[in-house]
Parts: structure tokens; sequence; C-alpha cells
């Protein structure tokens, strides 16, 4: 289970990640019935007969080279972020397999863990705890942490005085103070002000250099042209399309003029409905 | 261990783990053996968040079971005029080892609810969030004996060896609060309604186990509500607590080990369903 295992030299061209009929599912009656009484209504009620369940991804199949950038485009609900979660390991798979070689890298990406009463030194070796990166390691890169994050004499301030500004910097800068072999990017690369943004796209192309493989969510299309070369399209939890980046970006966007116009004509229909025939 | 094959090399991640008992509950503890840094931190932060926003911070682990047990004397002493000797004593070493378990397994038991945007970006053993709330609710007690040198000052006739024996009682508590807390925080996590009957229950738990008044006043007139009073573990750790600060005695050996015996049951039960539930954390929240 060590995350900071070599791959395996030799054999070409070898996967970064390798995903095998994989499936994700949420119980709905846990996530929305947060109390007893709820679950035992529903136990009462007997609507276990009833699909309970939501398949945010399933049957899904692909693999990643070492050397290729992956992007995952798809609208809301598509299983994007499921997926993403799935890879680093967040989320168990329900069904199928995800293999990974090499050190995955994190969605720690604004600093949702911090400790508010701690100082920002103290929550930079939290989050190195976190990660299971070593005490040396942690500091060796807490100098270039901190000057990446610029926030001056409030390192050593609690991070409860913290602008949103601030806490985004810091966290944007211990999750991308180590290079991971596959690099997961869920859009990030909105963060901040200008300046700091242009320094974190900076950062986020100095890491996609380096990373051996890359799995880039977004919804930036330009972003996906520039970085990848190759794209998944998901709808619904299942491959749509996968292949050239520009092609892909060009069926998505059809796909959501197309869905854009059966949802006007949808709205335009239940406009004309006379307003009486909605009463009960 | 097993013979280096592609996918040991690399990392694994099959369906939902259905591992034998035995090995759940190894990994779970290896969770907590071996992420001894991350739990240090946990408890500092801990520590630093509980007391934040109070201008006497930790000092209020000294202030406020002082303050408990002067309430309690005013009520059963001088207005209920029940008659118990040393009684500020006697309350004393009841109210600091309650309040080390209550406010650590309300702690403990919010300890995966409350920390749910992390859950959902960070990867790490989830274990280490109810042991380190339970420690640092241990680190609080700790200093929360300076109290009881306080109340110990004008009580100095009962003061005897025996006192030595308090970190063994204490262990055993600890042992119990760690299996309870973590049973909780895990439960806590599907049904929320843990965190709201807790402290009813453990407000009746406090009267029951004879915290206030001794147990033994029951032996005559109710035994059999006594025999079974008796056998709730904090009627024993009270007993125990009693013996060894007010009663200068040895505690009830057979029954601390009984109640070990049955902590270490209990926690192992509670790692193996811990684990369990662990891959469901992050769906759910």
């Amino acid at each position: 289970m060590d995350p900071m295992t070599p791959t395996v030299p030799g054999t070409t061209p070898e996967p970064a990640v390798e995903i095998d009929d994989l499936g994700i599912r949420y119980d709905l009656r846990l996530t929305k019935r947060t109390t007893l009484k709820g679950s035992l209504a529903g136990m009462l009620r007997r609507d276990r007969t009833r699909d309970n369940h939501f398949w945010a991804i399933r049957h899904l199949t692909f693999s990643l080279a070492h050397g290729e950038s992956l992007a995952i485009i798809g609208p809301n609900g598509a299983g994007k972020s499921t997926l993403l979660l799935a890879l680093a390991g967040i989320l168990e798979p329900t069904e199928g397999e995800i293999l990974t070689h090499g050190r995955v890298s994190t969605l720690l990406t604004l600093g949702a863990g911090f400790e508010l009463e701690l100082t920002g030194r103290d929550n930079i070796d939290l989050a190195g705890a976190f990660l299971g990166i070593d005490r040396k390691q942690m500091d060796d890169l807490a100098p270039s942490i901190v000057e990446f994050a610029d926030i001056g004499k409030f390192i050593d301030a609690p991070v409860k005085t913290y602008s949103t500004g601030m806490r985004a910097r810091l966290g944007f800068s211990i999750a991308t103070a180590i290079t991971p072999d596959i690099l997961l990017l869920d859009e990030v690369l909105g963060t901040g002000d200008q300046t700091f943004r242009a320094r974190s796209q900076a950062r986020v192309r100095e890491l996609v250099g380096k990373a051996k493989a890359i799995v880039l969510v977004t919804h930036d299309l330009s972003f996906v042209s520039e970085f990848c070369n190759r794209a998944i399209l998901l709808e619904k939890g299942m491959i749509i399309a996968e292949g050239e980046p520009g092609a892909i970006v060009d069926l998505y966007s059809q796909r959501a003029i197309q869905q854009k116009l059966l949802a006007e004509e949808d709205a335009q229909r239940f406009a004309k409905v006379p307003t009486s025939s909605l009463t009960f | 261990m097993t013979a280096p094959t592609t996918k040991t090399i690399a990392t694994a991640r099959p369906r939902a783990r259905r591992g034998n008992a035995v090995g759940l509950v190894r990994i779970g503890i290896g969770d907590i053996l071996g992420h001894r840094r991350l739990t240090r931190f946990l408890v500092g932060a801990e520590l630093k968040r509980t007391h934040a926003n109070t201008a006497f911070g930790q000092l209020w682990w000294i202030i406020d079971p002082l303050l408990q047990m002067a309430v309690y004397f005013l009520l059963f002493e001088i207005m209920l005029r029940q008659r118990i000797e040393d009684y500020p004593l006697f309350l004393f070493v009841a109210i600091l080892p309650w309040k080390w378990f209550s406010t650590t397994l309300n702690q403990t038991t919010l300890s995966i609810t409350g920390r749910q945007s992390l859950i959902r970006q960070v990867q790490f053993p989830k274990l280490v969030l109810p042991t380190a709330a339970v420690l640092a609710g241990t680190v609080s007690f700790v200093f929360g004996l300076v109290a009881l040198g306080l109340v110990y000052f004008f009580f100095l006739d009962r003061l005897s060896p025996w006192v030595l024996c308090l970190p063994l009682i204490a262990a055993v508590q600890l042992v119990f609060t760690l299996a309870l807390g973590t049973m909780f925080a895990a439960i806590n996590t599907f049904f929320r309604d843990v965190q709201n009957v807790m402290s009813h229950a453990l407000r009746l738990w406090f009267y029951l186990s004879g915290a206030l008044i001794p147990l033994d006043t029951l032996a005559s007139t109710h035994p059999t509500l006594y025999s079974i009073l008796s056998l709730n573990p904090f009627a024993v750790l009270f007993n125990a607590y009693r013996s060894v600060t007010y009663g200068m005695g040895p505690p009830n050996w057979l029954a601390l080990l009984l109640l070990l015996g049955i902590s270490v049951v209990l926690l192992v039960v509670a790692i193996y369903g811990f684990k369990r539930a662990e891959p469901a954390f992050a769906r759910i929240l």
C-alpha cells in the first residue's frame, strides 16, 4: 500500500492508471435520511423493493499510459467528480477495479481541511501528516510552500484570521507542493485574484510537465485542448465518446447545444399549458 | 508476505474490502499505531480548538469540576441535608472522571461528522479521528487532576498511598471510552440521532452510577436494583476511584479486571464495525 512504490521498468508502454468495469453506487437511503426515524419509517413502508441506489458511474473501462494527459468532460452530474474521488482513493469502487501505478495527487485544493485555530505553519505540518509525508520531507517542503502562498507574517497567525484568498492560496500551495506521478486536477485554476491565478496556472503547467500522467476535470474547454492529448466525454456515468481532445470538445459542445434546445422546447411547452390545469 | 506480482507493486483498489474480521481488526490497529504523528497533530489541534475562545482556556478543566462540586454540595449537603462524610471529596472523585468521560464521548461521537470536507478530500485512515479525540480529552483530564490536588488540600487525612493506583483505574476508563467513542463515531455518521440522545443518556447514566450518593444506600431497601446498578461500568469505576482517593483502601481488583476485559472486547468489536463502515463515510457525508 506504499504510495511511493516505483513503477515497473521495462515493459512498454507502462499504464499509469487501469480502470476495469468501475462502478460506484450511492445509497440514497443513507444519504437522504440521516436520522434513525427516517430509516425506520423507510423500513416500515417496505420501500426496500424500490430502487434506492444510484450509480454515479458504471461499467467504466479505460486505461491511461505514462505520458498521457486525459481530460474528462461532461455535463453536471455526469460522474466526473465521483471518478476523480475514486482515482484519489477517497471513494472505494462498488464494482470493478482501479489500479494506479505511482503516487496519486490529492484533491486537497482549497484548504477545506484546515484547522482554524492552528497557525498556517502548523496547518502545513498537519496536511503533511494527513498526506502521509514524512517529517523530514515536510520540513524540506515547508519554506517553498510558505513562499508560494505569499501570505507574509500571517503564516504564524491562526488560519481563522486569514481572508478567503489567503486560505485558498495556502491550500493550493500545499496541494501542489508534492510532485505526484499521477496528477488529478479538478477545476483548480480559478483560485484567487488575477496575479495569483497567473502564478497558479504556471505552477499547474510545471506539475503537468513533471507528472507521468494527468487526469483533468474541467469546464474550461480551452484548457482541455491546450494540455490534454486525450479526452473522454462522460454522461450519466457512462463513457459516450473517447479520443482526440478537439473532436471530443466539439462533440460535447454540439450535445450541449442540442440539450439546451430540448430544454427550451420543454420550457415553452410548459409555458403554454394553462395554469388552471396545473392545480390539483 | 505474498509473492510480488504486478498487483502488489501497484496500488490496487479492489471492490469494497470484505476481509475477514481478524484481518480487518488488525488493519484497524495498524491504522491507529501507524499514524502516531498525525494523531499527535490532531490532539494538539483539538486542544487548541476547545480552549481557543475562552479567557481561562485550559484552566476551565480545573474551574469547571470545582464549580460542579460546589453546586452538588449546596444541593445535597445544605439543602437536602444529606450527611456524607467529607462530601466535597466524595463528589469530586466522581465528577472529574465523569467530565473526562462525557466531554470525550461527545467530542468523539462528532469526530467523523465534523470533518466532512476533509474526508471528501484526503484519503487517510479515519480511525485516527476518534482516537485523537479520546486522547485530547485524556490530556485535559490529566491537567484537571490539579483540581483534585486542590480539593485534597482540605482533606489531607484522606490521602493514602493507594492514590497512586489512580492511573490504573484511569487506564481502564480510557479503554472503555475509546471503545464506546469509536462505535458512536461510526454510528453517528449514519444516524445523527446519536448526538442528540447523548446528553440525556449521559446525565441519567451519571446519576444511576452513584455519583452523588453511594449506591450502597440502596442495598438494603432495593436489593435487585442495587445489583443491577452495580454492574454498570461507571459504578465499578466510581467505586474504584473512591476506594483509592476517599476510602483509603485497594479498589475491587476483580471488578476492574472484568471491566477491562469487557472494554477490550468492546474495543475490538468497535474497531471491526468502524472498519466495515469506513468505506461508506466518504459516500454518505
